[in-house]
């Protein structure tokens, strides 16, 4: 088992694409942790470099608490499971699982041994003796599973191994994956660009954008607590609503004006925002967090909007409202909410889980709940300057 | 089904008969234009030497003559030989170099692109600017009038092309292929050995067979480098010509003989040119 550390690492393709930019990460020793972004964040890269496939161009990476910037990939001991799978096309599936072991010279029964373990474990038994072209996509998919599982490497490193599945195999596989881990106990950097995954799989998930990390932590973690909006607008769907806002009233942070509607900020929530007083900010709004039913708690406050369209979902129904002023928000409710688009109805927002940004830096000023001001070490994975 | 439905599946059959006779007139005239001289050369290399000449042609009784003629009066099968040597020498050793550069280009990036440029710059001379320097050169070396000397010589012509060509069955797929290999604890040599190579061997295969042909076909380089005892076939085809002019049926014969290993190969050499290219490049 093995912890994997990153300080400062950067990387530099050719003369001068950035792909990561001087990022620190520590992976704990059997931890599932789930790299997130968008596409072109670095994600890939940062696995690979970890992996040996890529250079380091600056900065310390340790495995075990030895550094490896100039270990071989052989070397490292770490299993990686590529997206397209990446399976030797002119062997069977049994030599596929077998070559690692083969090139360590380890004994012919314990290699029978393992395979049949390894090959139990995932169901695919049966197809020793096919080619990888002789499978299905999910079929392949275990096969490069069970050629990381098979070595019982110090850690495993999955670049996005799930997003050529189809979305019912995609759920029973993370399912499974979340199994083995707990099995094992073995440490797993995990990439995705599916926020579903990240935060159905990653005990942390780190959050990168544009070859930096904006934050890291358990998934409830960051999603109460997103540290800036872009992390607030890539969780969850529906993501939280950004609406774009001034403070303002008589102290400049009694009330948020949206253009149309102005909401009251309750008084015990204000001093946060003071210094931010009479200026732009961007207002998180969790799509859970507005009813159409007025809940009885008494820190809802009401505006009118107008429907604008009605998603159904099946479990539950996505309502787009209209604010005015060329504001939108999404609304969740529950399956049984019915609305004709145009129609003007309430709508209760909790002004208890407003969520308050900074316009130009995104930085979080204020989260929503009962957690008041931003926690500064969930800020200290904030580069300087922030993204 | 109405009137109108029928009416419309009648034009799409007419439509999808018209697409299908287009590209086959074009493929028909195409193919009479490769086909109608070489059925032309079997049929003067199966007559007498007096019917060859006659025209509009006349049918005698096909006979083997011809051919039997110049493997017993000309050293006809020491040009087969000469050239089996030479082509199979030139490809043999040409290959396993080509695969070495190939292999430095597409990893490391050896020279980046203006060595590879400079690699291929001299196959953009015309080859009768270069056989001049090295007949030269090979005069001083003693390899004038050698089947080595042939073999480099072809080489030459041989090594940049397939190199250049190899890099392209080295890219993409394969690429990942061996980087899981060596995250599998491969080195780099056993990667190379035990997942690129097999992968990329139809692609190999091909190119080999392309350098082979080249070889076998090449004129200028063995006419002016080989002397009598080392004469390849299409130099030997060429000393027919006789001062008592053409002997057209014996030359028919000779050149069906000259381009039999070729039709032998091209099936084989489509088969894996296809794969190869579908694993490289163009995937
Ligand atoms: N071999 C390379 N040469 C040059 N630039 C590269 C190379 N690989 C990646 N990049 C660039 O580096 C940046 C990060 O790429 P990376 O593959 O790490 O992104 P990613 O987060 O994995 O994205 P995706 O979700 O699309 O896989 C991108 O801008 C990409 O264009
Ligand atoms: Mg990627």
């Amino acid at each position: 088992m093995a912890n994997i550390v990153l300080e400062g690492v950067t990387k530099v393709y050719g003369q001068d694409i950035l792909a990561v930019d001087n990022i620190d990460l520590e992976i704990r020793e059997g931890e599932f942790m789930v790299l997130l972004g968008p596409s072109g964040c670095g994600k890939s890269t940062t696995l690979r470099m970890i992996a040996g496939l890529e250079e380091v161009t600056s900065g310390t990476l340790r495995i075990s608490d030895e550094v490896v910037n100039d270990v071989d990939p052989a070397d490292r001991d770490l299993a990686v499971v590529f997206q397209n799978y990446a399976l030797y096309p002119h062997m069977t599936v049994e030599r596929n699982l077998a070559f690692g072991l083969k090139l360590r010279k380890t004994p012919q029964e314990v290699i029978d041994r393992r395979i049949r373990d390894t090959t139990a474990m995932l169901g695919i038994d049966s197809l020793l003796d096919r080619r990888p072209s002789e499978l299905s996509g999910g079929q392949q998919q275990r096969v490069a599973l069970g050629r990381a599982l098979v070595r019982d490497p110090e850690a495993f490193l999955l670049d996005e191994p799930l997003s050529n599945l189809d979305a019912k195999l995609r759920a029973a596989m993370r399912t499974e994956l979340i199994k083995i881990h707990r099995m094992l106990g073995k440490t797993v950097v995990h990439v995705t660009h599916d926020q579903v995954e990240a935060m159905t799989m990653g005990e942390r998930i780190c959050i990168m954008r544009e070859g930096r990390i904006i934050q890291v932590g358990p998934p409830l973690e960051v999603y109460r607590h997103p540290a800036d909006s872009f992390v607030a607008g890539f969780l969850a769907s529906p993501p939280m609503n950004l609406l774009k806002a001034r403070l303002s009233g008589h102290h400049g942070v009694d009330e948020v004006d949206l253009s149309a509607v102005n909401l009251p900020i309750p008084r015990h929530r204000q001093a946060p925002l003071r210094r931010h007083a009479g200026s732009e900010v961007v207002v998180g709004i969790r799509p859970e967090d507005v009813h159409t039913q007025e809940p009885s708690d008494g820190t809802h406050h009401r505006v009118d909007i107008t429907v604008v369209a009605v998603e159904v979902l099946g479990p539950e129904v996505i309502l787009v409202a209209d604010l005015g002023g060329g504001q939108e928000i999404s609304v969740r409710q529950g399956a049984t909410f019915h609305a004709v688009a145009g129609a003007r109805i309430p709508l209760y927002i909790d002004l208890e889980q407003l969520h308050f940004f900074e316009v130009d830096s995104g930085l979080a000023v204020l989260h929503g709940g009962a957690s008041g001001p931003v926690r500064p070490e969930l800020g200290s994975y904030l580069k300087e300057g922030g993204p | 089904m109405t009137a109108n439905v029928r009416g419309t599946m009648r034009k799409r059959g007419r439509w999808k008969f018209l697409s299908w006779l287009l590209p086959h007139s074009i493929l028909v005239v195409f193919s009479a234009v490769i086909l109608l001289p070489l059925l032309w050369l079997l049929r003067v290399a199966l007559t007498d030497k007096s019917t060859a000449y006659k025209i509009p042609p006349e049918w005698g009784q096909a006979s083997l003559d011809n051919f039997i003629e110049i493997f017993t009066g000309y050293p006809f099968f020491s040009y087969f030989l000469n050239s089996v040597t030479v082509a199979l020498g030139a490809t043999v050793i040409a290959l396993p170099l080509a695969v070495g550069m190939a292999y430095a280009f597409a990893r490391y990036n050896t020279g980046g692109l203006s060595l590879r440029l400079f690699v291929l710059s001299s196959q953009m001379l015309p080859p009768v600017i270069l056989v001049l320097p090295l007949f030269t050169l090979f005069l001083k070396a003693s390899l004038i009038n050698t089947l080595p000397g042939l073999i480099l010589a072809h080489m030459t012509l041989s090594l940049p092309f397939l190199a250049w060509l190899l890099v392209a069955f080295f890219d993409g797929e394969v690429a990942t292929l061996e980087q899981a290999a060596r995250t599998d604890g491969a080195t780099r040599f056993q990667a190379l050995v035990r997942i690129t190579l097999p992968v990329a061997a139809p692609g190999i295969l091909a190119a080999g067979l392309l350098a082979f042909l080249l070889s076998w076909n090449e004129f200028l380089y063995a006419l002016i480098l080989s002397g009598p005892h080392t004469n390849t076939l299409p130099v030997g085809l060429s000393s027919f010509q006789t001062h008592r002019g053409v002997d057209i049926a014996l030359l028919s014969a000779a050149t069906i003989c000259a381009i039999l290993p070729a039709m032998v190969l091209l099936p084989f050499l489509r088969r894996y040119l296809i794969r190869g290219l579908s694993l490289g490049a163009l995937k």
